[in-house]
């Protein structure tokens, strides 16, 4: 770990002015540290944002939808009883994530902005990783990559987006509120937060330097209490995910989708929405056939890669499941 | 008369382990240590040319970094235990495989010796490297006879040619990493020239020898201390290249060095398991019985050794079969040097065999249970020495009837829960008996309580209350008054805690200085005078519930019989050197030689344990994940000390297993020989939510052919079926045959 | 750039003060500068759960807690009884049920345990399994620590006498 200067903030706006291109905001640090410990992140300022809690932490759930503060814990979301009640799919994805310590100290913000799990990437020794020495190559792509991403890669990197919340988020047509260091807000879809890899792999997000998430806002609609999240994993518990689904089923009584709203996981570059596979399910009446014509569409412009040419598969047997599992759902 | 060995105790440990007060290695309080961070290539093929380290020597606190340029000379390499020669690591500029120590910075804080670490910056000439079996430059070489040996017996290609059904397959196992959730660490502190080592070691007096050796000082000035281990598994059995590294960075600052390894540096400075690759060649009649036998193997170890473990040496002796065939070779690559994992030989050839001998019974529309009677050995087939107690079958049998094997519809494919198809698999286990020469020595004070030393280790196997029970039970007290010190070369010489063989070594040495004492307090409650029990053969009297008595109850207080002798404490020393093995086996010991005598290098009998194992899994019949939903291992291991910490080692062994078949592997990226998931993340082990019913039984199994105890040890055995046992119950669960490990969600879809 | 701070952390129901480099984690604070070892180092990097400790009564990864950051009461394996007295339920409940074999994890382990009983996560073997699956176990006491919540959930909880 390489020094840095330590600074607690008490406030949104003592918090924004001691940003900058140098310094991290830290919050529950599973991340952070984690990865300075191993000489991948070097900030030279640690900005203590935990006190903003008092801010930024609440959760909040009326008809008009559901308000996360960024700086709530992941635990605390999961056992939100609105949460439980009525966004299963988001309940899902917090339980099935990390481990309850984990939980405890990770900010929701904060998970959002998970960092792939590659260990290329993560493993200094490797000089080719675009995302950590920019134009120096990816060796993942030839090396072991099974856990890589076959979704919106690039030739230049196919480091995946490990991350459960963001994946049901994503799906639920979440968006972010954002402040600038400048004191300016602005509300950014969570869809738009993770930039595609393409060239520059090594620019993760669409968030300007010392921007800082105070809100996850999801939006109310029909399908929320048909949603679920779906994971697929070796371990059967505190591990990344193979394979997920986040999907939200708007059903009519006939069976037929009036809407769907379908987010994969460990899949994809950055939390995937597959709008391929709700245009397909739209008006379909959702069975096997129509699950399987929506996989397909899904994972349609999937590009592998050896190792883990078997994820579109994977991929696919998954979010059939969850598509035909959230259609059996009571509600 | 009643024995405690046998009667389920408490771990005499076990409050210090609940309360955080168990000391390991890294625990031990030293003065003012300097802390070390390894520095390890970057390459695996190569040489060093040139260092650079003005960024790092700037960062405050940093106290001295040591490399090949400076300290090289001060220390050899350790000797390994098995293979011959083995890479080195700071001794000169060479790189034998990625993460080779080259360097350690010495800074006041870990935080300084991390940063600097990471400042320092390296030049190779680097040259391509072989990763594995079928890299370019990889070097094949038959496996000479030696430490191990093939067998030919009979005719075995002749039978195979000849056999009404033959059956012929490749299996492969890969690279695991012990993985101890207690991270390599050592702390070296010198004093009037005499080095004090804190190292979590299976074999201290290994670990003196060892290191005395590498820097050429005697062992005498020596000291290892490892009180607890925190997981070891085989990790901790050699001695590896950091120890004398940190001693000779203790020596020159003047000053305790501390060395906390990361997880990733686990993976290349100490020893792992290497993958293997399998051919097996079974003939038979068409009603099943083994005509033809060959177990070929192949494993990978790094340029310089010649280890190796050849499991075919116990696949050869399972099974009854008139011609055997055995051969290893081995391939050298660009890597570390491998080394013992829990079951060495076992848990990679068994998976072949019982994995063939499934597939075999499946050609044969035999249940494979029936199969493994139709071929249970008499004899050893190799040596044609009687087994000393061999329980196989039932095994079988009572396992089979618990587990309710026969509601088992042997039709791949056929039994389903809801959306899992449910398989269910078995196999034998089998491992060899083994026992080391050991020495140990007692105190019994008049207060009725004892104190036992001995350079022991416990590993999580509950050796602490092994000792304390066997003293107990010899000396006629209750476990809890005995104190136990081990792990520790100021006590007396014990052999290496491996292969199953710890428990028999240090209870019939305990069980010897007890009955040096018990002989001492009789002769002289019989030749002295006053007593009541003058006149008395000594040899009929006992220790038991704190008095010496005799046969017909006349017995005298224990501090009385004591008294007698010493105002102080009766004390014994004794040496138990096991027939058959070598006369100078003491002599071994203490030049950090382990003395093992193995249950199949024995003239007298052919000793083993045997165990069968069987397996529920559940495989989702969309997504595929592989869940294993029962166990259940019924073994007969000789007679148990403690059954409580028994079931325990039973019971992990064979959640290794379900581990081993579905989860460990060490990733590696061929093109630059390394480690790839080398972290708990995703090198997985089995998380609690893996681990469902687990039912362990232990059948009697009482044979004193074994050792005088009749123990056989059981930290080995409960692994070794489970690989084959998972991969036949997926493969009755989904009609799919996985003959490369680990099996994983894509090799089902 | 190399700075000092000082940082008071209460410990067990004791006060420490440090002075110390920002990098320097709680884990690393208790074990190498305040003496309290019971805290087990299996990985520094969020993957094993031997460093767990409760910080006002949640369980969290000290190897990813820095010092400076820790607001509120520490309790470690070292606070949770005296040299010699009675042991924590949960502490005796690994003890009766062999819930550990080397003992490397088993602080980890315990501590994690006790925020899975007053968390409310332990209701069943299952929930008990699932909420315990931070904390990995090499020697896989894995069916004796679940038997071993289950065992002291009650006594935590008031329950039995």
């Amino acid at each position: 770990m390489r020094p840095f200067a330590y600074a607690r903030a008490g406030d949104t706006p003592t918090a924004l002015s001691l940003s900058g291109s140098k310094a991290a905001y830290f919050a529950g640090g599973t991340t952070l540290l984690d990865l300075m410990k191993l000489d991948v992140l070097r900030p030279e300022r640690l900005v203590d944002i935990n006190a903003l809690k008092a801010e930024h932490g609440s959760i909040a759930a009326d008809g008009s939808g559901l308000v996360l503060g960024g700086l709530a814990r992941m635990s605390e979301a999961a056992e939100h009883p609105a949460i439980a009640r009525h966004y299963p799919a988001i309940r899902d994805a917090l339980v099935q994530a990390a481990s309850a310590q984990l939980r405890n100290m990770a900010s929701l913000a904060g998970n959002l902005l998970q960092r792939t799990r590659c260990l290329y990437f993560r493993d200094r020794s490797w000089h080719a990783c675009n995302k950590r020495n920019p134009g120096s190559g990816c060796a993942a792509i030839h090396g072991v990559n099974r856990r890589l991403a076959v979704l919106g890669v690039s030739e230049h990197c196919i480091a995946h987006y490990p991350g459960d919340l963001a994946v049901a988020l994503v799906a639920l047509d979440a968006s972010l509120d954002l402040v600038a260091p400048d004191g300016s807000t602005r509300t950014l879809p969570l869809e738009a937060l993770h930039r595609p890899w393409g060239d520059t792999p090594h620019i993760e997000t669409n968030l300007a330097p010392g921007e800082l998430i105070t809100a996850i806002r999801v939006p109310a609609a029909p399908w929320f209490r048909r949603s679920l999240y779906r994971k697929v994993r070796d371990r059967e518990s505190y591990d990344f995910a193979l394979a997920s689904a986040a999907v939200a089923l708007d059903l009519a009584p006939d069976g037929t989708v009036r809407e769907a709203r379908v987010g994969l996981g460990g899949l994809a570059a950055r939390p995937w929405r597959a709008r391929e596979a709700e245009d397909a399910l739209r008006g379909q009446r959702l069975d096997e056939g129509s699950a399987a014509a929506a996989a397909q569409a899904a994972f349609a412009g999937a590009v592998t890669h050896g190792e883990n040419a078997f994820k579109p598969e994977l991929g696919r047997r998954t979010l059939v499941r969850a598509l035909l599992d959230a259609a059996a759902m009571e509600t | 008369m009643p024995t405690l060995i046998g009667q389920p105790t408490p771990r005499i440990d076990g409050r210090a382990k609940v309360t955080g007060r168990a000391s390991y290695a890294s625990d031990e309080p030293v003065a003012n240590p300097a802390h070390a961070f390894l520095l390890t290539s970057f390459i695996a093929r190569g040489r060093i040319t040139g260092f650079d380290f003005a960024e790092a020597k700037a960062v405050p606190g940093v106290l001295d970094i040591l490399t090949h340029e400076s300290v090289g000379s001060e220390a050899k390499p350790p000797k390994q235990a098995s293979g011959g020669p083995t890479t080195t690591t700071m001794e000169d500029d060479q790189v034998w495989h990625d993460g080779q120590i080259i360097g350690i910075v010495l800074a006041d804080t870990y935080e300084a010796a991390r940063e600097a670490g990471f400042r320092v910056r390296v030049h190779y000439a680097a040259e391509t490297p072989a990763a594995s079996f079928d890299a370019a430059g990889a070097e094949r070489e038959r496996r000479d006879d030696g430490e191990h040996q093939d067998y030919a017996i009979g005719d075995a290609e002749g039978a195979l040619g000849a056999a009404e059904v033959t059956l012929q397959a490749a299996y492969a196992t890969p690279t695991q990493h012990h993985n101890p959730i207690e991270l390599f660490t050592t702390t070296c502190a010198w004093e009037n020239g005499n080095l004090t080592i804190w190292e979590p070691s299976q074999f201290v007096y290994g670990l003196r020898a060892n290191v005395a050796g590498q820097l050429g000082i005697p062992p005498e000035r020596v000291r290892v201390i490892s009180k607890f281990v925190g997981g070891a598994f085989g990790s901790k059995g050699g001695a590896t290249a950091r120890t004398a590294w940190i001693a000779v960075a203790a020596r020159r600052l003047g000053r305790p060095v501390k060395l906390v390894a990361t997880r990733d540096q686990g993976f290349t400075i100490a020893t792992y398991r290497a993958e293997t690759r399998h051919r097996i060649r079974l003939g038979a009649t068409r009603d099943g019985r083994l005509t033809a036998l060959v177990h070929e193997g192949t494993e990978v170890t790094s340029r310089p050794s010649r280890y190796n473990v050849s499991g075919n040496e116990t696949t050869a002796r399972l099974y009854a079969c008139p011609n055997i065939l055995t051969r290893v070779d081995i391939v050298h690559a660009d890597r570390n040097t491998p080394g013992f994992m829990r079951a060495p030989p076992e848990t990679p050839y068994m998976f072949a065999l019982e994995s063939a001998v499934d597939e075999l019974a499946e050609k044969l529309r035999l249940d494979p249970i029936e199969l493994r009677r139709r071929n249970d050995a008499k004899t050893d087939p190799v040596s044609g020495l009687p087994f000393a107690g061999r329980r196989l079958m039932a095994c079988f049998d009572e396992g089979a009837a618990r587990f309710g094997w026969a509601d088992r519809n042997p039709r791949a494919g056929s039994m389903r829960d809801g959306e899992w198809l449910v398989g269910l698999g078995c196999a034998s286990a089998v491992y060899e008996t083994n026992i080391a020469a050991c020495a140990a020595r007692v105190s019994l004070r008049p207060n009725g309580t004892a104190r036992v030393e001995v350079a022991g280790h416990d590993i999580g196997t509950g050796a602490y209350t092994v000792v304390a029970i066997t003293a107990a039970d010899r000396l006629g007290l209750d476990a809890s008054v005995i104190d136990v010190a081990m792990g520790d070369t100021t006590l007396p010489a014990a052999p290496l805690a491996a292969g199953s063989s710890h428990t028999a070594s240090l209870a019939n040495a305990v069980a010897a200085a007890c009955e040096m004492v018990r002989d001492r307090l009789a002769r002289a409650a019989t030749t002295r005078n006053a007593g009541p029990l003058a006149g008395r053969d000594p040899g009929t009297l006992r220790l038991v519930d704190s008095c010496l008595t005799a046969p017909d109850g006349v017995a005298e207080p224990l501090s009385d019989a004591v008294s007698r002798l010493s105002p102080g404490v009766v004390e014994a020393f004794a040496e138990n050197i096991p027939d058959g093995a070598p006369p100078d086996a003491m002599g071994k010991l203490h030049a950090g030689t382990n003395p093992i005598l193995r249950g199949y290098k024995r003239s007298d009998v052919a000793a083993y344990a045997f165990g069968a194992q069987f397996v529920e899994v559940r495989v989702h019949a969309r997504t595929r994940e592989i869940r294993v939903s029962r166990m259940l291992g019924a073994f007969a291991a000789g007679n148990i000390v403690n059954p409580i910490a028994a079931h325990s080692q039973y019971m992990g062994g064979m959640i290794w297993g379900l581990s081993a078949a579905l989860l460990e592997k060490t990733e590696l990226d061929d093109s630059a020989a390394r480690y790839v998931n080398d972290n708990l993340s995703e090198y997985h082990i089995p998380v609690c939510a893996d681990v469902r019913d687990v039912e362990v039984m232990m059948l009697p199994d009482d044979d004193d052919r074994a050792n005088p105890l009749g123990i056989k040890g059981l930290g080995e055995i409960g692994i070794v079926g489970m690989n084959a046992a998972i991969a036949n119950a997926v493969h009755h669960a989904t009609g799919r045959r996985i003959r490369e490990l680990p099996i994983r969600i894509e090799d089902l879809l | 750039m190399h700075t000092t701070m000082q940082t008071i952390l209460r410990i067990n129901g004791r006060e420490a003060r440090l002075d110390h480099d920002p990098r320097i984690t709680l884990l690393d604070a208790l074990r190498e500068r305040l003496g309290l070892t019971g805290t087990k180092k299996g990985c520094d990097q969020g993957q094993c759960g031997a460093c767990t400790v409760l910080i006002d009564g949640r369980r969290v990864l000290s190897c990813f807690s820095l010092v400076a950051a820790v607001e509120g009461e520490v309790t470690t394996i070292e606070g949770l009884s005296g040299e010699d007295g009675p042991l924590h339920p949960m502490q005796q409940a690994f003890l009766d049920r062999d819930a550990y074999q080397c003992g490397y994890c088993t602080p980890g382990q315990i501590m994690s345990a006790i925020a899975c009983v007053t968390e409310g996560h332990a209701g069943s073997p299952d929930e008990i399994r699932e909420y315990m699956s931070g904390n990995l176990c090499r020697c896989a006491a894995y069916p004796k620590i679940v038997e071993a919540v289950q065992q002291a959930a009650p006594h935590m909880r008031g329950e039995t006498a």
